[in-house]
């Protein structure tokens, strides 16, 4: 019956197709995986009606994959148990993974404390002295250029927080969160990130940590280049992360901080690490103008892209990529056609 | 859907530290717990996340679980419960807090604006919004029942008394026009 289907109603219409794109039939997802794997002509048609299914469905998520999640989550307070002895890890704070603006806003104080509770006034570059904060807010994502460069997109509910004279003199700046950097190098300036838990020096380029208040460990992902990670609680401790690896250290216990270099999450289907899922951003295109896509490459990336030519605004692209951060996005774009862009510190101007 | 009955038998296997029962109470209860925290919120990611979190609680303090004879109701309260207290937070989506807060039943968002407000493109959202319009009652209602629902041709025919083939034919023309103006 399926041999006959031609148009995304085909699709969308069967109730095995739904199951499939919900996840909740084994045999329809290998069925149908199988079909589009032999028709990859009809491979537009099928993406036009997955979309449309789960603009229909309100993007209820697929079990499959959703499993896979609580799975992930089921794994990791596992972990935390094991290393770390069953009430530090569940009774201290009720878990959340999401949070509160309240308490992102108050962040800023109590990492300040916690610096000079910890560090006790020692040395000048521990104990960074706030410049500016900014802050995500409840944007999913939000993406700025620093002044020394250096691209991050903050996840919602994130403060970073610049310390005085960043970018003159230093490039040291304290996390509150998580935020996937591409840092520019610059080997006279490190590039130093604090956390609660840890302090993270750059000596390459792209890296997400992930360091909410409310969770008691700082979840350091290195995807290219190199960052050495110390211990806030043991400075004593410290290592240095190859691509593909996390380190994990965990707050709050007496003199247990733990230091687990892992592997990135690795997607079973897409072979992407999970971690910076958050951020990756994938664009299906069918002959859209420069506007339009500038519109999304906005909203997901959370910063303002203003086009000033009116030519420019009416090219045209057709395609699908995946990228990280919103450079590497205009870049892959300026492959099809020249235009220029450059990164301000709140927006992106492209011109001809 | 499966019942309440096999519920109460994974609830009471979580109790006794039985991780199959763990997933199979979150397989049989996902989609419903989606729609239910949808309608509080349209934001999906919000609303996903809670989801897990609010198994990873259970499965935390599993041995000190209740015994407990309403195992939806109680995940219905508790996923509310969750949402509210994120929401609370969130400056942006005070209107459903004060719409939740004065009326309990009447404060589930209809079908066409949960839709509409989980879409992230703003010109898209305009679009939906303009073509759900177009439709009649009737084609709205079928979309409702068959995506959102999650019912089967087979349970839209009984519950509307119409033939499986007429539903269909309904539901393939309303698609149709849907992705026209869409377009």
């Amino acid at each position: 019956m399926s041999d006959n289907y031609r148009s995304v109603e085909d699709f969308v219409c069967d109730e095995s197709f739904q199951r499939y794109c919900l996840g909740t039939d084994q045999s329809a997802t290998d069925f149908w995986e199988n079909w589009i794997k032999e028709h990859p002509d009809a491979s537009a048609e099928i993406a036009g009606a997955r979309e449309l299914f789960s603009m229909l469905n309100a993007r209820q998520g697929n079990l499959g994959e959703q499993v896979r999640e609580l799975k992930d989550g089921l794994e990791r307070s596992t972990f935390l148990k094991e290393e770390f002895g069953q009430r530090e890890a569940i009774s201290r704070r009720p878990r959340r993974i999401l949070y509160a603006g309240i308490a992102a806003s108050l962040l800023l104080a109590v990492s300040v404390y916690f610096f000079l509770d910890r560090q006790g006034g020692k040395s000048p570059e521990s104990m960074p002295v706030i410049a500016a904060t900014i802050q995500s807010g409840s944007e999913p994502r939000k993406t700025l250029m620093l002044a020394d460069g250096s691209v991050l997109t903050m996840r919602h509910n994130s403060s970073i927080s610049l310390s005085e004279g960043f970018s003159k003199t230093n490039r040291v700046l304290t996390l509150s969160g998580e935020a996937f950097f591409d840092v520019k190098p610059d080997p006279s300036h490190p590039f130093i990130v604090h956390t609660k838990d840890a302090s993270i020096e750059v000596l390459g380029t792209v890296f997400n940590v992930s360091a909410y208040p409310e969770n008691s460990y700082t979840e350091t992902a290195l995807f290219r280049g190199r960052v050495e990670v110390t211990s806030k609680e043991d400075p004593s401790r410290k290592t240095v992360l190859m691509p593909s690896q996390k380190l994990v250290i965990q707050s709050g216990g007496k003199r247990d901080t733990a230091f687990a270099v892992r592997s990135l999450a690795v997607d079973p289907v897409d072979h992407k690490a999970k971690e910076i899922a958050w951020v990756r951003n994938r664009l299906k295109i069918q002959d859209e103008s420069l506007e339009q896509i500038a519109g999304r490459l906005q909203q997901w990336y959370g910063i303002p892209i203003v086009i000033t030519n009116e030519e420019v605004k009416k090219y045209s692209y057709s395609g699908t990529f995946e990228s990280e951060t919103v450079i590497k996005a205009l870049e892959a774009l300026q492959l099809s056609y020249p235009f220029s862009f450059e990164v301000e510190q709140t927006r992106i101007v492209i011109s001809k | 859907m499966t019942g309440e009955e096999n519920n109460i038998a994974y609830w009471e296997g979580i109790r006794k530290g039985n991780k199959q029962a763990f997933f199979d109470l979150y397989n049989n209860t996902y989609f419903h717990l989606v729609r239910f925290g949808l309608k509080i919120t349209a934001n999906d990611e919000l609303v996903k996340d809670s989801v897990t979190q609010l198994f990873l609680q259970i499965w935390e303090k599993r041995h000190r679980l209740n015994a407990v004879t309403q195992v939806r109701a109680y995940l219905f309260t508790a996923l509310r419960r969750m949402l509210l207290d994120q929401l609370e937070y969130n400056a942006r989506i005070e209107t459903a807090i004060h719409r939740m807060g004065q009326q309990e039943a009447a404060s589930e968002l209809p079908y066409e604006e949960i839709i509409v407000r989980v879409q992230q493109d703003e010109e898209l959202k305009r679009k939906l919004y303009h073509a759900m319009q177009q439709l009649t009652p009737r084609q709205k209602e079928l979309i409702d029942l068959m995506f959102f629902e999650g019912y089967s041709y087979q349970q839209i025919a009984e519950h509307t008394s119409q033939s499986v083939k007429t539903v269909y034919n309904t539901m393939y023309n309303a698609i149709r026009l849907l992705r026209e103006l869409l377009k």
